[in-house]
């Protein structure tokens, strides 16, 4: 009995904190990590002269190979992890805390 | 975009609707409201479907349509960031907080602290910070009702200020936490119908090929994107830690809003709780990705169509759009569907602001005063913050989204941390987190009443270290990511360094975990402290770091780069 209570217990606290490192990195670490990795993701072009007040002498465009569905891919993995991504993250977590909570109950 | 020159009939009727409807369901609910119970947590009663309906008219104020897509349009994929953080947020929420709250029973997020934590002083503390933190986030919400009232129904914006204000104050006062509920499950239907359908109009309009689904139907119109707004896709706008601050404050932000909070205790359980969250995170997205979709298409019109929309009229994008290419019965239903998301916003702060002054504060410091007594009191202090909120948005200090984001800055320092720690770690104690949480939320409303009230330069704030490397495009979002790690670090090395809390407050942690024995080990452990305070450290001194190459474009209002610095 106890042992199944730690078993519960150690279930209970790896699937949250792996459920939540996975929203975080959708919540602010993956754009961080796209900050830092800049030229995996872009090209870096001469800025049309119209825009060089706004931007400097040089622009930064997304590599077009990089697309999916015709977003940029970090764009596209931002919006879908953040949404779709974040949605199926939390359903899997209850299922796993419903099967927790009977086991409580019983 | 130019005020109508005359009422906008139809769409003043949709509107009015919505806003009659909105009382006829509180005058409904107010039958279901017997105790106190019944008025602030509507009984623990709430389902599921219900209770994820209403966290997503929560969730989407009245910025959805009339800020977020001025943002998109002027090419800052930070905007995009920081709404995708704020949907990821919830699950963040609900893994954290959600469920173990509805177990602990409590009525407020300020109750539940001072519980916790066994301190009356926590809860004034709390109930403050509560006080700030909603009237930031409120301050424009009202205002934006009045500013749909006048661009798009031709009524001037005093009216539609009093008239939103009085309708919110009326049901929320009629029907307690029962009239909220059911309003906001009401004013999520018309908010994702009046959105969805008319944004379709108008991306099949603009030829988008995906235009059935709009929130991923927009790909073939990037070229012309990046074409008129060429660094929209670029991160690197912004310093690197900026993103981790978003993260820190909208993740512990929407633990610590206790209008957010507060919705979880209305649930029957905690399976209940859970489940409404995932309900509310698919539709928060949804709507979001739809937004995003309506700012791809703005550009796309202007730069396709070659029509130059004033900036100052990026706001109202929404419905120009709409009107321009979707006519005005679709407008009609856009402008209705607004008013609902401002309605749902104030009404959910309006409750916990009438909660926080009567249940937690008047109630604590008069705990012989019965349960009947408060709840009559509650109507008196609920109609009272209604009426102040009308008087106080007639002059906001600053629009929307700014405000919203050090209220989230705030309420993470001084009401999320204490929360996730309250939950997840036992030794937590009253020393440690009346040291967090004053010193974490002063950092960030002082950082508000310099940079965002001041309007001080961030880099010029008397702030220690640190100020050097608030600088940069939205520079001040920086304040965030040291406020919350010291509010992190000084509950758990004050904890430490003084008496655990005894052991039926320990005990409270098992039982909000669903267990029915205590075990002293359990969520007693080492580990998740040191990662904390190894994690809040490395988040501060990241902010140290300079991006190799880098000279951040200059935003508007932005004057400090890299290169000012150096």
């Amino acid at each position: 009995m106890a042992n199944d209570s730690r078993r519960s217990y150690k279930l209970e606290v790896w699937v949250t904190a792996i459920c939540f490192i996975i929203v975080a990195v959708t919540g602010g670490f993956f754009s961080s990590i796209v900050v830092i990795m800049n030229e995996t993701f872009f090209n870096q072009v001469p800025t049309p002269e119209g825009l060089v007040n706004s931007y400097g002498e040089t622009m930064f465009v997304f590599k077009e190979h990089l697309a999916v569905w015709g977003f940029p891919l970090h764009y596209f993995l931002l919006i879908f992890l953040s949404w779709i991504g974040a949605t199926l993250v939390g359903a899997i977590w209850c299922l796993v805390m419903d099967r927790l909570e009977e086991k409580q109950r019983a | 975009m130019e005020p109508r020159g005359e009422v906008f009939v139809l769409g003043l009727i949709l509107s009015v609707i919505v806003l009659i409807i909105s009382v006829m369901i509180s005058v409904w609910a107010r039958r279901l409201t017997r105790n106190l119970g019944d008025y602030y947590v509507a009984g623990r009663s709430i389902g599921a479907l219900n209770n994820g309906l209403a966290m997503v008219s929560l969730a989407l104020s009245l910025i959805t349509f009339i800020g977020l897509t001025a943002l998109i349009i002027e090419g800052l994929y930070v905007a995009v960031a920081v709404y995708a953080s704020f949907t990821a947020a919830f699950i963040g929420l609900m893994v954290l907080a959600a469920p173990y709250l509805r177990r602990h029973k409590s009525f407020t997020t300020m109750a539940f602290i001072s519980e916790r934590y066994d301190s009356k002083t926590l809860r004034y503390i709390s109930v403050i910070v509560m006080m700030i933190v909603s009237v930031l986030y409120l301050a424009g919400n009202l205002k934006g009702i009045g500013i749909v009232f006048f661009f798009l129904l031709g009524v001037p914006e005093v009216v539609g200020i009093v008239v939103g204000g009085l309708v919110v104050t009326l049901y929320v006062t009629l029907g307690g936490m029962y009239g909220v509920t059911y309003n906001q499950t009401f004013q999520t239907i018309v908010l994702l119908f009046c959105l969805m359908f008319p944004v379709a109009i108008v991306m099949r309009a603009l030829g988008a090929s995906g235009w059935v689904f709009p929130p991923f139907g927009y790909g073939d119109m990037v070229p012309q994107m990046t074409e008129a707004v060429p660094h929209y896709f670029w991160a690197m706008v912004t310093h690197p830690v900026v993103y981790i601050a978003i993260f820190l404050g909208s993740f512990f932000g929407i633990i610590g809003l206790p209008h957010f909070v507060m919705r979880f205790f209305t649930v029957r359980d905690a399976r209940e709780a859970r489940w409404s969250t995932v309900i509310c995170v698919f539709l928060v997205g949804l709507v979001n990705t739809t937004v995003y979709a309506t700012g791809f298409a703005a550009v796309y019109y202007m730069q396709a169509e070659g029509v130059d929309i004033p900036s100052a009229a990026y706001d109202y994008v929404v419905f120009i759009l709409v009107e321009t290419l979707a006519g005005d019965s679709w407008l009609a239903l856009a402008v209705a569907g607004s008013v609902a998301a401002g309605l749902s916003t104030v009404s959910g702060l309006l409750m916990i602001m009438g909660a926080g002054l009567i249940h937690d504060l008047y109630g604590t410091i008069k705990p012989e005063v019965d349960d009947e007594k408060k709840l009559k009191l509650s109507y008196g202090a609920m109609f009272f913050v209604g009426i102040a909120v009308i008087i106080f948005s007639l002059d906001p200090p600053e629009f929307i989204l700014e405000a919203i984001m050090w209220s989230f800055g705030i309420a993470a320092a001084g009401l999320g941390v204490p929360i996730v720690l309250g939950i997840w770690w036992k030794r937590t104690n009253k020393y440690g987190v009346g040291a967090g949480m004053v010193v974490g939320s002063l950092i960030a409303f002082i950082g508000w009443i310099m940079i965002g009230y001041m309007g001080m330069d961030p880099v010029d704030i008397p702030f220690p270290f640190f100020a050097n490397y608030f600088y940069g495009p939205l520079g001040w979002i920086k304040v965030i990511a040291v406020a919350v790690p010291i509010s992190f670090i000084l509950t758990i090395v004050v904890s430490w360094l003084t008496p655990p809390p005894p052991e039926e407050l320990q005990r409270q942690v098992d039982e909000m975990h669903g267990w029915s024995d205590v075990d002293p080990k359990r969520y007693n452990s080492k580990i998740l402290p040191v990662v904390i305070i190894i994690l809040s450290i490395f988040i501060m001194y990241f902010m140290t770091y300079e991006p190799e190459g880098t000279d951040f474009p200059r935003l508007e209002g932005q004057e400090h780069t890299l290169r000012d610095r150096d």
